[in-house]
Protein backbone atom coordinates (compact mmCIF):
# COMPACT_ATOMS: atom_id res chain seq x y z
CA UNK A 1 0.00 0.00 0.00
CA UNK A 2 1.51 3.19 -1.36
CA UNK A 3 0.29 6.49 -2.88
CA UNK A 4 3.24 5.97 -5.38
CA UNK A 5 2.31 2.51 -6.73
CA UNK A 6 -1.12 1.25 -8.00
CA UNK A 7 -1.79 -2.45 -6.94
CA UNK A 8 -1.95 -4.73 -9.82
CA UNK A 9 -5.27 -5.55 -11.81
CA UNK A 10 -6.22 -6.42 -15.12
CA UNK A 11 -7.20 -3.54 -17.27
CA UNK A 12 -10.04 -3.53 -19.51
CA UNK A 13 -10.94 -0.85 -21.87
CA UNK A 14 -13.63 -1.10 -24.28
CA UNK A 15 -14.15 0.74 -26.97
CA UNK A 16 -17.76 1.13 -27.44
CA UNK A 17 -21.11 0.87 -25.00
CA UNK A 18 -22.02 -2.78 -26.43
CA UNK A 19 -18.26 -3.85 -25.34
CA UNK A 20 -18.34 -2.32 -22.07
CA UNK A 21 -21.85 -4.22 -21.75
CA UNK A 22 -20.11 -7.43 -22.76
CA UNK A 23 -17.31 -7.29 -20.26
CA UNK A 24 -19.41 -6.01 -17.41
CA UNK A 25 -21.73 -9.22 -18.16
CA UNK A 26 -18.70 -11.13 -17.84
CA UNK A 27 -17.05 -9.84 -14.57
CA UNK A 28 -19.55 -7.94 -12.90
CA UNK A 29 -18.33 -7.45 -9.37
CA UNK A 30 -14.42 -8.11 -9.95
CA UNK A 31 -14.51 -5.55 -12.27
CA UNK A 32 -14.47 -1.60 -10.74
CA UNK A 33 -15.60 0.89 -13.31
CA UNK A 34 -13.37 3.98 -13.80
CA UNK A 35 -14.24 7.40 -15.34
CA UNK A 36 -12.06 10.14 -14.14
CA UNK A 37 -10.29 7.71 -11.93
CA UNK A 38 -9.75 10.91 -9.33
CA UNK A 39 -11.11 8.57 -6.55
CA UNK A 40 -10.82 5.41 -7.67
CA UNK A 41 -7.24 5.36 -7.85
CA UNK A 42 -6.62 7.38 -5.14
CA UNK A 43 -8.77 4.38 -3.06
CA UNK A 44 -6.92 1.40 -4.88
CA UNK A 45 -3.72 3.35 -3.80
CA UNK A 46 -5.16 2.97 -0.03
CA UNK A 47 -5.47 -0.48 -0.70
CA UNK A 48 -8.68 -1.45 -2.33
CA UNK A 49 -8.13 -4.48 -4.29
CA UNK A 50 -10.18 -5.34 -7.75
CA UNK A 51 -9.19 -7.94 -9.82
CA UNK A 52 -10.47 -5.63 -12.96
CA UNK A 53 -10.88 -2.24 -13.50
CA UNK A 54 -12.88 -1.27 -16.33
CA UNK A 55 -12.09 2.25 -17.63
CA UNK A 56 -14.61 4.30 -20.10
CA UNK A 57 -12.25 6.16 -21.52
CA UNK A 58 -11.86 4.88 -24.91
CA UNK A 59 -15.56 4.76 -25.07
CA UNK A 60 -17.07 7.01 -27.20
CA UNK A 61 -19.39 9.66 -27.08
CA UNK A 62 -19.94 9.92 -23.17
CA UNK A 63 -18.81 12.93 -22.50
CA UNK A 64 -21.14 15.60 -23.20
CA UNK A 65 -23.57 18.32 -20.97
CA UNK A 66 -26.68 18.63 -23.05
CA UNK A 67 -29.60 21.25 -22.32
CA UNK A 68 -32.42 21.47 -24.26
CA UNK A 69 -35.73 23.94 -22.53
CA UNK A 70 -38.03 21.04 -22.74
CA UNK A 71 -35.68 18.05 -22.00
CA UNK A 72 -33.96 19.06 -19.53
CA UNK A 73 -30.09 18.44 -18.71
CA UNK A 74 -28.35 15.21 -19.95
CA UNK A 75 -24.76 14.44 -18.12
CA UNK A 76 -22.89 11.71 -20.06
CA UNK A 77 -20.81 9.20 -17.99
CA UNK A 78 -17.33 11.16 -19.05
CA UNK A 79 -18.30 14.32 -18.47
CA UNK A 80 -16.13 16.28 -16.04
CA UNK A 81 -16.77 19.01 -12.95
CA UNK A 82 -14.72 21.15 -15.57
CA UNK A 83 -17.49 21.01 -18.47
CA UNK A 84 -20.00 21.56 -16.33
CA UNK A 85 -17.99 25.03 -14.73
CA UNK A 86 -18.04 26.19 -18.31
CA UNK A 87 -21.11 25.76 -19.09
CA UNK A 88 -23.56 28.67 -18.77
CA UNK A 89 -26.57 26.62 -19.23
CA UNK A 90 -26.07 24.87 -16.48
CA UNK A 91 -25.22 28.07 -14.42
CA UNK A 92 -28.31 29.47 -15.30
CA UNK A 93 -30.80 26.75 -15.34
CA UNK A 94 -29.40 24.47 -12.69
CA UNK A 95 -26.85 27.08 -9.96
CA UNK A 96 -26.81 24.50 -7.13
CA UNK A 97 -25.35 21.43 -9.33
CA UNK A 98 -22.51 24.34 -11.18
CA UNK A 99 -22.24 26.01 -7.85
CA UNK A 100 -21.16 22.53 -6.21
CA UNK A 101 -18.83 21.71 -9.32
CA UNK A 102 -17.31 24.82 -8.91
CA UNK A 103 -15.47 24.16 -5.66
CA UNK A 104 -15.36 20.23 -5.71
CA UNK A 105 -11.57 19.44 -5.71
CA UNK A 106 -9.32 20.93 -7.64
CA UNK A 107 -8.87 22.81 -11.06
CA UNK A 108 -6.64 19.91 -11.72
CA UNK A 109 -9.39 16.62 -10.58
CA UNK A 110 -11.48 18.92 -12.01
CA UNK A 111 -10.59 18.14 -14.97
CA UNK A 112 -10.58 14.63 -14.37
CA UNK A 113 -13.53 13.83 -11.80
CA UNK A 114 -17.20 13.34 -13.43
CA UNK A 115 -20.33 14.14 -12.36
CA UNK A 116 -21.94 10.46 -12.87
CA UNK A 117 -18.73 9.26 -10.77
CA UNK A 118 -19.37 11.57 -7.76
CA UNK A 119 -23.22 10.25 -7.71
CA UNK A 120 -22.00 6.41 -8.28
CA UNK A 121 -19.38 6.61 -5.64
CA UNK A 122 -22.40 7.43 -3.18
CA UNK A 123 -20.63 9.12 -0.20
CA UNK A 124 -22.76 11.33 1.64
CA UNK A 125 -19.89 13.78 1.31
CA UNK A 126 -20.44 14.39 -2.69
CA UNK A 127 -20.55 18.03 -3.48
CA UNK A 128 -22.68 16.70 -6.56
CA UNK A 129 -24.67 14.50 -4.91
CA UNK A 130 -26.16 16.89 -2.89
CA UNK A 131 -26.75 19.14 -5.85
CA UNK A 132 -28.20 16.17 -7.60
CA UNK A 133 -30.54 15.02 -5.23
CA UNK A 134 -31.74 18.44 -4.70
CA UNK A 135 -32.58 19.21 -8.35
CA UNK A 136 -34.21 15.85 -8.79
CA UNK A 137 -33.26 13.13 -11.84
CA UNK A 138 -32.72 10.27 -13.13
CA UNK A 139 -29.38 8.09 -13.08
CA UNK A 140 -29.53 6.13 -16.75
CA UNK A 141 -28.34 2.35 -16.57
CA UNK A 142 -27.26 0.20 -19.38
CA UNK A 143 -27.22 -3.40 -18.98
CA UNK A 144 -27.24 -6.56 -21.38
CA UNK A 145 -30.75 -6.16 -21.31
CA UNK A 146 -30.81 -2.03 -22.19
CA UNK A 147 -31.54 0.77 -20.00
CA UNK A 148 -33.31 1.49 -16.90
CA UNK A 149 -33.72 4.40 -15.56
CA UNK A 150 -33.53 4.66 -11.34
CA UNK A 151 -34.82 8.20 -9.69
CA UNK A 152 -31.88 9.61 -7.86
CA UNK A 153 -34.66 9.96 -4.47
CA UNK A 154 -34.02 5.82 -4.82
CA UNK A 155 -30.73 5.84 -6.33
CA UNK A 156 -28.35 5.46 -3.12
CA UNK A 157 -29.65 2.58 -1.15
CA UNK A 158 -26.86 2.90 1.90
CA UNK A 159 -23.32 3.65 2.76
CA UNK A 160 -21.18 3.99 -0.35
CA UNK A 161 -24.20 1.49 -2.55
CA UNK A 162 -26.30 1.76 -5.33
CA UNK A 163 -29.09 0.94 -6.91
CA UNK A 164 -26.44 0.13 -9.71
CA UNK A 165 -26.08 -4.07 -10.38
CA UNK A 166 -22.76 -5.40 -10.63
CA UNK A 167 -23.64 -6.08 -15.03
CA UNK A 168 -24.33 -2.49 -15.55
CA UNK A 169 -22.91 0.72 -16.34
CA UNK A 170 -23.98 4.18 -15.34
CA UNK A 171 -24.39 5.79 -18.82
CA UNK A 172 -26.24 9.35 -17.67
CA UNK A 173 -27.55 11.23 -15.16
CA UNK A 174 -30.70 13.55 -16.02
CA UNK A 175 -32.84 16.12 -14.72
CA UNK A 176 -35.58 17.70 -16.01
CA UNK A 177 -36.46 21.15 -16.85
CA UNK A 178 -37.59 23.11 -14.49
CA UNK A 179 -38.16 26.89 -13.65
CA UNK A 180 -37.51 26.53 -10.19
CA UNK A 181 -34.43 28.41 -8.27
CA UNK A 182 -31.30 26.21 -6.54
CA UNK A 183 -28.52 26.97 -4.46
CA UNK A 184 -25.73 25.02 -3.00
CA UNK A 185 -23.68 25.73 0.33
CA UNK A 186 -21.23 23.74 1.60
CA UNK A 187 -18.87 24.09 5.04
CA UNK A 188 -14.95 22.66 4.69
CA UNK A 189 -11.80 23.62 7.12
CA UNK A 190 -10.10 24.92 3.80
CA UNK A 191 -11.08 25.26 0.39
CA UNK A 192 -9.67 22.06 -1.18
CA UNK A 193 -11.45 19.94 1.49
CA UNK A 194 -14.14 16.90 1.68
CA UNK A 195 -17.20 18.52 2.79
CA UNK A 196 -17.79 18.74 6.53
CA UNK A 197 -21.30 19.64 5.71
CA UNK A 198 -23.05 20.56 2.43
CA UNK A 199 -26.93 21.32 1.21
CA UNK A 200 -28.82 22.60 -1.73
CA UNK A 201 -31.99 23.45 -2.07
CA UNK A 202 -34.49 23.56 -4.99
CA UNK A 203 -37.71 26.09 -4.81
CA UNK A 204 -40.91 26.14 -7.34
CA UNK A 205 -42.02 29.28 -6.59
CA UNK A 206 -45.20 31.33 -7.55
CA UNK A 207 -44.14 35.03 -6.84
CA UNK A 208 -43.07 35.23 -3.24
CA UNK A 209 -44.59 31.82 -2.86
CA UNK A 210 -43.37 28.28 -2.56
CA UNK A 211 -45.03 25.55 -4.51
CA UNK A 212 -42.71 22.85 -3.92
CA UNK A 213 -39.26 22.45 -2.38
CA UNK A 214 -36.99 19.82 -2.45
CA UNK A 215 -33.82 20.30 0.55
CA UNK A 216 -31.09 18.05 0.57
CA UNK A 217 -28.46 17.80 2.78
CA UNK A 218 -25.24 15.54 3.13
CA UNK A 219 -22.57 14.43 5.95
CA UNK A 220 -25.32 14.00 8.13
CA UNK A 221 -26.35 10.26 7.56
CA UNK A 222 -24.76 7.39 5.74
CA UNK A 223 -26.00 8.73 2.19
CA UNK A 224 -27.03 12.34 1.19
CA UNK A 225 -30.40 12.44 2.16
CA UNK A 226 -33.74 14.74 2.07
CA UNK A 227 -35.06 16.79 4.66
CA UNK A 228 -38.80 16.09 4.11
CA UNK A 229 -40.36 18.07 7.22
CA UNK A 230 -38.53 21.08 6.26
CA UNK A 231 -39.84 20.76 2.86
CA UNK A 232 -43.43 20.33 3.69
CA UNK A 233 -42.76 23.26 5.98
CA UNK A 234 -41.89 25.66 3.09
CA UNK A 235 -45.01 24.55 1.26
CA UNK A 236 -47.37 27.29 -0.18
CA UNK A 237 -45.50 29.59 2.21
CA UNK A 238 -43.98 32.91 1.22
CA UNK A 239 -40.17 32.54 3.27
CA UNK A 240 -40.26 34.74 5.21
CA UNK A 241 -37.58 35.09 8.76
CA UNK A 242 -40.26 32.67 10.51
CA UNK A 243 -40.49 30.32 8.56
CA UNK A 244 -36.79 29.92 7.55
CA UNK A 245 -36.80 29.37 11.80
CA UNK A 246 -39.13 26.52 11.22
CA UNK A 247 -36.83 25.08 8.45
CA UNK A 248 -33.63 25.28 10.47
CA UNK A 249 -35.57 23.70 13.66
CA UNK A 250 -37.18 20.88 11.82
CA UNK A 251 -33.47 20.05 9.73
CA UNK A 252 -31.77 20.17 12.86
CA UNK A 253 -33.95 17.51 14.31
CA UNK A 254 -34.63 15.33 11.28
CA UNK A 255 -30.36 14.89 10.98
CA UNK A 256 -28.69 11.75 12.28
CA UNK A 257 -24.75 12.35 12.02
CA UNK A 258 -21.95 11.06 13.11
CA UNK A 259 -18.31 12.31 14.85
CA UNK A 260 -15.42 11.54 12.43
CA UNK A 261 -12.56 12.95 11.02
CA UNK A 262 -13.89 16.34 9.79
CA UNK A 263 -16.36 17.39 11.84
CA UNK A 264 -18.47 16.11 14.91
CA UNK A 265 -21.89 14.87 15.36
CA UNK A 266 -22.96 17.36 18.39
CA UNK A 267 -21.31 20.56 15.76
CA UNK A 268 -23.03 18.77 12.35
CA UNK A 269 -26.81 18.93 13.98
CA UNK A 270 -26.04 22.17 15.43
CA UNK A 271 -25.05 24.29 11.92
CA UNK A 272 -27.30 22.18 9.60
CA UNK A 273 -30.25 24.09 10.14
CA UNK A 274 -28.38 27.34 10.03
CA UNK A 275 -26.57 25.92 6.86
CA UNK A 276 -30.03 25.24 5.03
CA UNK A 277 -31.60 28.19 5.81
CA UNK A 278 -28.71 29.94 4.63
CA UNK A 279 -29.19 27.63 1.24
CA UNK A 280 -32.45 28.49 0.96
CA UNK A 281 -31.60 32.43 1.06
CA UNK A 282 -29.01 32.04 -0.95
CA UNK A 283 -31.72 30.52 -4.17
CA UNK A 284 -33.74 32.99 -3.30
CA UNK A 285 -31.70 36.25 -3.75
CA UNK B 1 -4.52 -6.85 -20.31
CA UNK B 2 -1.62 -6.63 -18.14
CA UNK B 3 0.73 -4.47 -20.11
CA UNK B 4 -0.25 -2.11 -22.92
CA UNK B 5 2.00 -1.01 -25.83
CA UNK B 6 1.05 2.83 -25.93
CA UNK B 7 2.89 5.97 -28.06
CA UNK B 8 2.93 9.27 -25.80
CA UNK B 9 4.49 12.30 -26.84
CA UNK B 10 6.63 14.06 -23.93
CA UNK B 11 7.73 17.48 -25.14
CA UNK B 12 7.01 16.58 -28.86
CA UNK B 13 8.65 13.76 -28.67
CA UNK B 14 6.94 10.60 -29.84
CA UNK B 15 8.48 7.56 -27.80
CA UNK B 16 6.73 3.93 -28.21
CA UNK B 17 6.30 1.96 -24.95
CA UNK B 18 4.88 -1.12 -23.18
CA UNK B 19 3.41 -0.21 -19.56
CA UNK B 20 2.56 -2.40 -17.23
CA UNK B 21 -1.22 -0.85 -16.47
CA UNK B 22 -1.41 -0.53 -13.11
CA UNK B 23 1.69 2.34 -13.81
CA UNK B 24 0.68 6.32 -13.64
CA UNK B 25 1.95 8.72 -15.77
CA UNK B 26 3.75 10.74 -12.86
CA UNK B 27 6.55 6.79 -12.61
CA UNK B 28 6.60 6.44 -16.64
CA UNK B 29 7.98 9.92 -16.64
CA UNK B 30 10.49 9.56 -13.98
CA UNK B 31 10.96 6.13 -13.91
CA UNK B 32 10.97 4.63 -17.34
CA UNK B 33 11.63 8.08 -19.57
CA UNK B 34 14.07 9.20 -17.17
CA UNK B 35 12.31 12.57 -17.12
CA UNK B 36 12.59 13.84 -13.20
CA UNK B 37 11.23 17.30 -13.90
CA UNK B 38 7.67 16.53 -12.89
CA UNK B 39 8.13 15.68 -8.83
CA UNK B 40 5.97 13.38 -7.15
CA UNK B 41 4.34 15.05 -4.09
CA UNK B 42 0.98 13.06 -2.42
CA UNK B 43 0.21 10.72 -4.80
CA UNK B 44 -3.56 11.40 -3.96
CA UNK B 45 -4.46 14.51 -5.99
CA UNK B 46 -4.25 16.76 -3.25
CA UNK B 47 -0.93 18.74 -3.56
CA UNK B 48 -0.64 19.09 -7.74
CA UNK B 49 3.12 18.77 -7.83
CA UNK B 50 3.06 16.53 -10.56
CA UNK B 51 0.81 18.80 -12.55
CA UNK B 52 1.29 18.52 -16.55
CA UNK B 53 -0.39 20.05 -19.46
CA UNK B 54 -2.40 17.30 -21.48
CA UNK B 55 -2.85 18.68 -25.38
CA UNK B 56 -1.50 21.72 -24.97
CA UNK B 57 -3.89 23.22 -22.71
CA UNK B 58 -5.84 21.29 -19.83
CA UNK B 59 -4.02 20.95 -16.24
CA UNK B 60 -3.85 17.32 -15.35
CA UNK B 61 -2.09 15.27 -12.25
CA UNK B 62 0.48 12.73 -13.32
CA UNK B 63 0.16 10.77 -10.37
CA UNK B 64 -3.90 9.81 -10.75
CA UNK B 65 -3.60 9.06 -14.72
CA UNK B 66 -2.70 5.51 -16.34
CA UNK B 67 -0.30 5.90 -18.40
CA UNK B 68 -1.84 2.98 -20.49
CA UNK B 69 -5.13 5.23 -21.04
CA UNK B 70 -2.40 7.99 -22.38
CA UNK B 71 -1.92 6.78 -25.76
CA UNK B 72 -1.66 9.00 -28.30
CA UNK B 73 -1.85 11.58 -25.69
CA UNK B 74 0.51 14.68 -26.22
CA UNK B 75 1.85 15.64 -22.36
CA UNK B 76 3.86 18.66 -21.88
CA UNK B 77 6.11 18.94 -18.68
CA UNK B 78 7.98 21.73 -17.50
CA UNK B 79 11.04 20.64 -19.13
CA UNK B 80 9.43 21.49 -22.36
CA UNK B 81 8.24 25.01 -22.02
CA UNK B 82 11.73 26.22 -22.87
CA UNK B 83 12.22 27.44 -26.87
CA UNK B 84 15.96 26.90 -28.08
CA UNK B 85 17.71 27.92 -24.68
CA UNK B 86 15.22 30.46 -23.83
CA UNK B 87 13.22 30.17 -20.72
CA UNK B 88 8.87 30.56 -21.00
CA UNK B 89 7.99 33.93 -19.53
CA UNK B 90 6.39 32.21 -16.73
CA UNK B 91 9.33 30.47 -15.69
CA UNK B 92 11.45 33.81 -16.17
CA UNK B 93 8.80 35.29 -14.32
CA UNK B 94 8.80 32.85 -11.49
CA UNK B 95 12.88 33.68 -10.96
CA UNK B 96 12.86 37.69 -11.94
CA UNK B 97 10.06 37.90 -8.80
CA UNK B 98 11.87 35.13 -6.61
CA UNK B 99 8.84 32.93 -6.41
CA UNK B 100 10.50 29.88 -5.38
CA UNK B 101 12.28 29.19 -2.70
CA UNK B 102 13.16 25.39 -2.05
CA UNK B 103 11.51 24.49 -5.18
CA UNK B 104 9.78 21.52 -5.46
CA UNK B 105 6.27 22.93 -6.09
CA UNK B 106 7.85 24.90 -9.09
CA UNK B 107 7.45 22.18 -11.78
CA UNK B 108 3.58 21.93 -10.97
CA UNK B 109 3.16 25.07 -10.40
CA UNK B 110 4.54 26.55 -13.55
CA UNK B 111 2.43 23.88 -15.50
CA UNK B 112 -0.09 25.24 -13.99
CA UNK B 113 0.48 29.15 -14.62
CA UNK B 114 1.01 28.41 -18.31
CA UNK B 115 -2.80 27.03 -17.93
CA UNK B 116 -4.23 29.79 -16.32
CA UNK B 117 -2.95 32.43 -18.61
CA UNK B 118 -3.58 30.44 -21.50
CA UNK B 119 -7.32 30.77 -20.40
CA UNK B 120 -7.48 33.95 -19.07
CA UNK B 121 -4.05 36.57 -20.04
CA UNK B 122 -4.68 39.13 -17.42
CA UNK B 123 -6.04 37.46 -14.32
CA UNK B 124 -6.85 38.95 -11.22
CA UNK B 125 -4.82 37.97 -8.14
CA UNK B 126 -8.46 36.44 -6.88
CA UNK B 127 -8.99 34.48 -9.87
CA UNK B 128 -5.01 33.41 -9.50
CA UNK B 129 -5.83 32.28 -6.43
CA UNK B 130 -8.84 30.30 -7.13
CA UNK B 131 -7.35 28.58 -9.63
CA UNK B 132 -3.87 27.81 -7.92
CA UNK B 133 -5.98 26.03 -5.26
CA UNK B 134 -4.99 22.84 -6.14
CA UNK B 135 -0.87 23.16 -6.05
CA UNK B 136 0.66 23.66 -2.86
CA UNK B 137 3.48 25.25 -1.95
CA UNK B 138 5.08 25.51 1.82
CA UNK B 139 7.24 27.75 1.73
CA UNK B 140 6.54 31.19 -0.18
CA UNK B 141 3.24 31.95 0.91
CA UNK B 142 2.22 32.42 -2.65
CA UNK B 143 2.36 36.25 -2.66
CA UNK B 144 5.52 36.18 -5.28
CA UNK B 145 4.05 33.16 -7.14
CA UNK B 146 0.54 35.56 -7.69
CA UNK B 147 2.70 38.22 -8.69
CA UNK B 148 5.32 35.96 -11.17
CA UNK B 149 1.87 34.77 -12.80
CA UNK B 150 0.31 38.71 -13.65
CA UNK B 151 4.10 39.92 -14.36
CA UNK B 152 4.33 37.08 -17.06
CA UNK B 153 0.89 37.48 -18.08
CA UNK B 154 2.07 41.18 -19.05
CA UNK B 155 5.02 39.71 -20.84
CA UNK B 156 3.11 37.35 -22.86
CA UNK B 157 0.80 39.97 -23.92
CA UNK B 158 3.75 42.27 -24.85
CA UNK B 159 5.14 40.22 -27.39
CA UNK B 160 2.20 39.42 -29.03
Amino acid sequence: MSSRILPEFDLLVPQSIPEAVEMLTKYQSKAAVMAGGTDLLVLMKAGLKSEYVLSLAEVPGLDYVIYDPVAGLRIGAMATLAQIVESGSVKEHYPALWQSAVVNGTPQTRNKATVVGNILRASPAGDCCVAALALGGKVVLQGAAGTREVDIDHFWVAYRTTARQAFEFAVEYRIPANAGKSAFKRMTRADQDLSKLNAAAWLNMSGNVCERARLAIGCVAPTTVRMKQAEEILKGKEITEGVLKEVEEAVKSEVTPIDDVRSSAWYRKEVSGILMRRTIQKACA
Amino acid sequence: MKTRSITIHVNGEAYNLNVAVNRTLLQVLREDLGMPDTKYGCGTGECGACTVLLDGGRSILACLSLAALMDGARITTVAGLEVEGSLHPVQEAFVKEGAIQCGYCTPGMVMKSVSILAKNPHPTEEEIRRELEGNICRCTGYVKIVQAIQKAGDAMASTC
